[in-house]
């Protein structure tokens, strides 16, 4: 009797968990109002603030358009591609998602391209750089809706305790000043080559500096192993040899604030944000600079973009929402409250009276986001240990590059 | 004389058909969640490994492609080689620190429960936690190199060297996994019945004597559940590595789950992630199985 009873228990639980299991996936159903679901990431890193902005652009959305309720989710920047990816393949993705180039050829197959969305008058006023990178086969993946860059900046406290009179404009300049900075106790650069950095903020600049490309013009075959990738990672190379930057980040990313960059030991960088730098030298002593020269100056910027994904419930509602969010005077909103730079030329200059970001917007239109190829990451991925390997003196610079380039166009097919 | 225990040499009744129908019933639900959460992703899992799925794309077959192409990759090998040091290290550690751990709480002593309870608390702290921590420990200037130093040994950081960076992950593993090993082998040592080694005290064993050839013995089919875990754990090292080295230097911490890992859901390259896993399973079935040979062919 007792066991009968406790099987009847346990036949009620099993029955209730799939009810509720049965509940848990069914959709509301039965309304007319379309919907739009926005997957966003701390773009603004304060989030009361960021909800706050979406809350008022949803408000200012919703009173053009009352059929469409628009709910914006922000995650955090950590493990993104994991939870988009997954979310994909399990088709509970987002509708419009922020993605930036790196990031497009991979999911380039699940994104409808905008193009048939914005008006002429709204690609148009895109600068030419930011169309180009957001481009796959001639079709823009994205609405974009802010940009960065990343010149060389220095800092001038270091420059005045070495008694440096002027700053670097190429790499000759680098290292003809890096003894001076090393006899004073300082580092002219910092160079991080943990493999968790991406080569886009760390050796490509120098790469494309150097006149090089990652991959061939036609994308079947890597090309960072010619005279421009051997000069770049021969830069890196005597750097770190001459004792000119922390070696311990070649290997390891401890906190920022344990390194010699926080610590005001350090002359110039072209991988750190300003935002960054500001918390520990001070805005005061942040000096912008175009970036390096070897044998054209060249700097990496990102572009933050809306993606409609192909399963977005109703296009039509997606793609005004995708509108409405990167036109110019939304996206100039957005810029502002998020120090980032414009997408657009009709935005003009945001930030003249800002001695930091009105010098780093000057860049903008001539940076780079790093190549747009369905294997950028995986390439990464084989080159970046390579690196390490000739900085660490296991393998020539020729040896590594080499290896890394046999590696990579394996991958490329 | 020395009774036996109850119940020994009695043979087990065998059970009547509405005995073993309920206890199936009892099984199912586990059962049913086994075959739903567990056995049918794995089988999904391997048939991925003969496709060329991509997320958001089709699966189309490719037959032995993956595995061709695993086989070509240098980064697998460098991988493989690298899990099987890691295991080949930590598990013999691992179980030597959870066996002289479950020898000195064995005994009752004021505080034992305590000490047992500290002892277990690595097995339930976040492994990115401990990560974290470990990360500054082995840091150049952390404790551990200063330690190496006053000991006059290369106080550099043991992450960042190509050689020493298993031996410090292997560390951490062992940290974070004796404690549980101990508990297995705690609660087996104290089913060994007192008389066994009493009787071996009279005939005047040594301490070491009795623990050599009447505790160890008894240990066999523990120790071997201990190993398969710890083995089986091992292989699937990831939490910790990617915290703390990020696969590097050079590779020199690069795991095959690591591997899996990047080409899964950095590179979205599922079916070869797949092949990837299914190598990883092989080999843990076949370790799982000389392990059988050795260790547990008694029981």
């Amino acid at each position: 009797m007792r066991v009968q009873k406790s099987l009847s228990a346990i036949a009620v639980a099993l029955v209730a968990a799939l009810a509720a299991g049965g509940c848990g996936g069914s959709d509301s159903g039965g309304s007319d109002k379309k919907s739009v679901t926005m997957w966003i990431y701390p773009v603004i890193a304060d989030e009361a603030k960021h909800r706050a902005y979406w809350d008022e652009t949803i408000t200012a959305f919703k009173a053009k358009h009352p059929d469409t309720e628009v709910k914006v989710e922000i995650f955090p920047w950590a493990n993104r591609d994991q939870a988009l990816a997954t979310a994909i393949a399990g088709n509970k993705g987002p509708d419009v998602v922020y993605l930036i180039p790196d990031q497009l050829p991979k999911y380039a197959r699940n994104i409808e391209p905008v193009d048939a969305y914005l008006d002429d008058a709204a690609k148009s006023d895109y600068h030419e750089n930011v169309i180009k990178s957001v481009s796959i086969d001639g079709k823009m993946m994205g609405a974009p809706v802010l940009t960065s860059s990343q010149p060389l900046t220095c800092n001038k406290k270091v420059f005045e305790a070495v008694g440096q009179q002027t700053y670097p404009s190429s790499w000759n300049d680098l290292l003809a000043m890096a003894p001076a900075f090393k006899a004073k106790g300082f580092d002219i650069t910092s160079y991080p080559g943990d493999i968790k950095n991406t080569l886009n903020l760390t050796f490509y600049p120098l790469l494309w500096q150097a006149g090089g490309d990652v991959f061939s013009a036609d994308g079947k075959s890597v090309a960072f192993d010619g005279d421009a990738g051997r000069k770049a990672l021969g830069l890196v190379k005597q750097l770190v040899d001459g004792g000119y930057t922390e070696k311990s980040l070649i290997t390891t990313q401890p906190p920022v604030e344990q390194t010699r960059l926080a610590q005001n030991k350090v002359g110039c960088v072209w991988h750190s944000p300003t935002s960054e730098l500001e918390k520990f030298w001070g805005k005061e002593n942040i000096k912008v600079l175009p970036p390096l020269t070897e044998t054209k100056s060249v700097a990496y910027g990102t572009v933050g973009s809306l993606s409609m994904l192909k399963g977005a419930q109703d296009k039509k509602a997606a793609g005004e929402w995708i509108a409405f969010v990167s036109g110019a005077e939304q996206a100039k909103k957005y810029d502002l409250s998020s120090n980032f730079f414009s997408a657009k030329k009709s935005a003009g200059a945001l930030y003249t009276s800002d001695p930091v970001l009105g010098e780093m917007e000057k860049f903008v239109s001539t940076t780079t986001p790093g190549p747009l190829h369905e294997k950028a990451r995986d390439v990464q991925g084989v080159l970046a240990p390579e690196i390490q390997a000739a900085l660490l003196g296991k393998k020539s610079v020729d040896q590594a590059l080499s290896d890394a380039a046999k590696a990579a166009n394996q991958l490329l097919g | 004389m020395v009774a036996l225990p109850a119940g020994r040499g009695r043979r087990p009744r065998r059970p009547s058909a509405r005995e073993a129908g309920t206890a199936l019933l009892f099984v199912l639900p586990f059962l049913l969640l086994f075959i739903v959460f567990r056995f049918g992703p794995a089988i999904a899992g391997a048939v991925l490994g003969f496709t060329d799925y991509t997320i958001g794309g089709e699966a189309g077959f490719v037959g032995l492609d993956n595995f061709r192409r695993l086989v070509e990759d240098s980064t697998f090998w460098s991988a493989l080689r690298v899990t099987v040091i890691f295991t080949a290290l930590s598990v013999p550690l691992s179980m030597i620190a959870s066996l002289a751990m479950a020898v000195l709480t064995r005994r009752m002593f004021r505080g034992v429960k305590l000490f047992r309870s500290i002892f277990f608390l690595p097995v339930v702290t976040s492994l990115v936690l401990a990560g974290v921590v470990f990360t500054w420990v082995f840091s150049e200037g952390g404790p551990w190199s200063q330690a190496m130093g006053a000991l006059g040994l290369p106080a550099g950081s043991w992450l960042a060297d190509s050689v020493l960076v298993i031996p410090a992950l292997v560390l951490v593993s062992v940290w974070s996994r004796f404690g549980y090993g101990m508990l297995i082998l705690l609660a087996r040592m104290q089913d060994i019945p007192a008389e066994l080694e009493e009787a071996a005290l009279t005939d005047g064993a040594s301490a070491w004597q009795r623990f050599r050839y009447v505790t160890l013995p008894q240990m066999r089919p523990a120790l071997f559940f201990v190993a398969i875990i710890e083995t089986t754990v091992s292989f699937q090292a990831f939490d910790t590595i990617y915290v703390m080295t990020g696969g590097g230097p050079v590779r020199s911490s690069y795991t095959l789950v690591y591997m899996l890992y990047d080409q899964g859901f950095k590179y979205f390259d599922l079916g070869y992630a797949s092949a990837v896993g299914v190598a990883l399973f092989v080999l843990t079935i076949i370790v799982a199985l000389i392990q059988r040979l050795t260790l547990g062919r008694e029981k």
